[in-house]
């Protein structure tokens, strides 16, 4: 997938795009809005990361910018402000997502590849991965084309691992993505724990392979090894 | 004690001290008067009877003069030349009493060196009478005189102090918060001019530090995002790393947590400002329950895990008007909070009437007070995951609402009692 990074942060953008770049995705980084709206009217990007603070003009401008010349990439806003205004009129004008900074990268892959899978397969919302097959419209998981019965977190679990293969996920991005980062969990760690190791149990007595690595100190990997 | 009580009970009892001082020495003057007039008129009669022996050698009629008992005693030897004044009681048979008297006595010799001696008797009791009737119009007039004064000086005081408790008054309403200045009464009192402007100046200066502070925290609060963000991805990064060693797992692992502890914080004290600055104004209506309900769902897991039994007990929708990001920011802190501090096998209850919601859960005992729990940065427990912020943000949701949070912990159970309605 190509993607433009739109953050002024050099020591940021570079590690976005590195970070995307190990996934596999097509990277390149503006540290301006100038440079940002130049790069997207030669290129076609499949999805723009934009920040809202840019030094030379604002964010939610940018998007406006970019829509009205038809750019048909998703659009994701990362904002140091968790502003509720900022993010309903970003939304309103055409941004595809909202994410607040800081945020883990697991986080940011996973609504990439959201975001990327609305935009680009239009009525095929599936993702295949060996014998799993997610289907993204009613949310049902198959494996070996078994119907498997999962809880909204496990599901949610499950779509989050696929967004971020072969990367180590921290128990922390876990707990944010499932809860939200306005709850304050502590035991949460063991939640996590039990969700994994739940969702690991159902796909094995479907008869799949456990993808689920444990990493120790940090998490978890989902690895076709 | 007042001001007002004070200065009247101070003049009170100077005033008194001063009446009883001044009605003591008015009493023994006006007896000291009494007493030299009828010492006086002793002595005069006496002078009299005096002249009379010393020139006739007769004793004079002295029935007539001045009321007084006289003795007139003539001896046929000479006598010393003597004469005191003094008091003296005398047993009156008819009243089988001791009245009191005063009465001279006067030793000389007549022309012819024979002794004579004059003793003349005044009755008190009519004196002091009068004395004891003259004390009981004093104390009355002193007593009435005090009543107007105290009453003249409180009226006095009371509308000169006016102006000073009206901006007393004001002052103690001074909200922070609300850009609104203070609006003290206008005043020709010189001090209370004074005292106002220190007040306006006070407050004015309060204020402006209050802003300042407030721009700085939420600068710094917003500032802070982007380097933490840096920081996050760095370490993100870093853990992706093949090969990596033991050592540097850890190493990583504790910038990790404590990456993820700043931004809690972080994140917890953005949300205290923006609920300050009302950044979440839109309101409408929302039904408590329902949102308890929506809540629970998202913990369904967590408590199943933990065989927490969740009971609910809605005789009331519980409709609210409020913002929804607050509504749903405040029954999940609380809710969050009844699952994290419980036990397993433990219960929830949720308790929803007309003017109450109420969530009851066992836990471990408290070990703190629970009135500063809802204070910032305080945390019941020891986990370091917790950033202690949670219940002082729902006591900020509770406040902009005019709700009112109680927490109460009896053996082992915890109940927070939210007043949604008066």
């Amino acid at each position: 997938m190509k993607l433009l990074i739109v953050e002024d942060d050099r020591s940021l953008s570079r590690s976005i795009n590195d970070y995307l770049k190990m996934e596999g995705h097509v990277c390149e980084v503006a540290l301006t809005f100038h440079e940002a709206i130049n790069k997207a009217s030669d290129n076609k990007y499949d999805c723009i990361i934009v920040d809202i603070g840019l030094p030379d003009g604002n964010g939610l401008d940018l998007i406006r910018e970019l829509k009205s010349n038809k750019s048909t990439g998703g659009i994701l806003i990362l904002s140091a402000k968790s502003s509720l205004d900022d993010k309903l009129t970003g939304l309103k004008i055409g941004a595809d997502d909202y994410l607040t900074k800081p945020f883990h990268f697991a986080e940011l892959s996973a609504r990439i590849n959201s975001i990327c899978r609305r935009n680009k397969f239009l009525g095929l919302n599936e993702i295949t991965f060996n014998e799993i097959r997610i289907n993204t419209d009613d949310n049902q998981v198959y494996v070996n084309d078994k119907l498997l019965t999962l809880t909204k977190k496990e599901y949610d679990l499950l779509l989050f691992f696929m967004a971020n293969r072969n990367r180590i996920i921290t128990k922390e991005s876990i707990v944010e993505h499932l809860w939200g980062d306005d709850v304050i969990l502590t035991d949460s760690f063991d939640f996590v724990y039990t969700h994994v190791k739940n969702l690991r149990k159902k796909i094995m007595v479907s008869e799949g392979r456990n993808y689920i690595k444990c990493i120790y100190g940090f998490g978890y990997k989902f690895i076709d090894s | 004690m007042k001001l007002l009580t004070k200065s009247t009970y101070y003049f009170l009892l100077l005033s008194i001290l001063a009446m009883i001082a001044g009605g003591v020495f008015l009493y023994l003057t006006i007896k000291r008067v009494i007493y030299e007039q009828i010492d006086n008129s002793l002595i005069t009669e006496k002078t009299i009877i005096q002249d009379q022996i010393e020139q006739t050698d007769t004793i004079p009629d002295f029935e007539a003069s001045f009321g007084h008992q006289i003795e007139v005693k003539l001896l046929n030897y000479p006598l010393r030349k003597y004469q005191f004044i003094k008091d003296t009681d005398i047993y009156d048979s008819k009243s089988d009493s001791f009245n009191p008297f005063r009465y001279i006595f006067y030793s000389g010799n007549s022309v012819e060196m024979k002794g004579y001696i004059i003793t003349i008797f005044q009755a008190l009791s009519e004196k002091d009478e009068l004395l004891q009737d003259l004390a009981i119009y004093m104390f009355f007039l002193f007593f009435s005189l005090l009543l107007i004064s105290i009453l003249i000086n409180y009226l006095i005081a009371r509308k000169l102090w006016r102006p000073f408790y009206i901006s007393v008054n004001r002052a103690s309403r001074f909200d922070i918060q609300s850009g609104k200045p203070l609006d003290l009464p206008e005043t020709d009192i010189k001090e209370f001019g004074q005292l106002n402007e220190v007040f306006d100046n006070m407050t004015r200066k309060m204020r402006n530090d209050y802003l300042n502070l407030k721009e700085f925290n939420e600068n710094a609060a917003h500032e802070i995002q982007t380097p933490l963000a840096v920081i996050r991805s760095k370490t993100d990064l870093l853990m992706q790393q093949k090969n990596l060693n033991k050592d540097s797992i850890s190493l990583i692992k504790s910038i990790n947590e404590a990456t993820t502890r700043l931004f809690k914080l972080n994140h917890g004290l953005l949300m205290i400002y923006k609920i300050e600055n009302q950044i979440f104004h839109e309101k409408k209506i929302i039904s408590l329950k329902h949102i308890t309900e929506i809540s629970l769902d998202n913990y369904k897991e967590i408590m199943l895990l933990k065989k927490i039994n969740v009971e609910m007990e809605a005789m009331d929708e519980a409709l609210v008007e409020m913002n929804s990001v607050l509504a749903e920011v405040l029954i999940s802190n609380l809710l969050s909070n009844a699952v994290r501090f419980n036990v397993d096998g433990g219960f929830i209850k949720c308790h929803f009437d007309d003017r109450y919601l109420i969530f009851t859960n066992s836990g471990l005992p408290l070990n703190i007070d629970p009135e500063i729990l809802f204070r910032r940065f305080h945390k019941g427990s020891d986990n370091p995951q917790s950033a202690g912020l949670g219940l002082s943000i729902v006591k900020k949701i509770a406040d902009t609402y005019g709700m009112m949070v109680t927490y109460t912990y009896l053996d082992n159970i915890h109940e927070i009692k939210l007043q949604y309605r008066h």
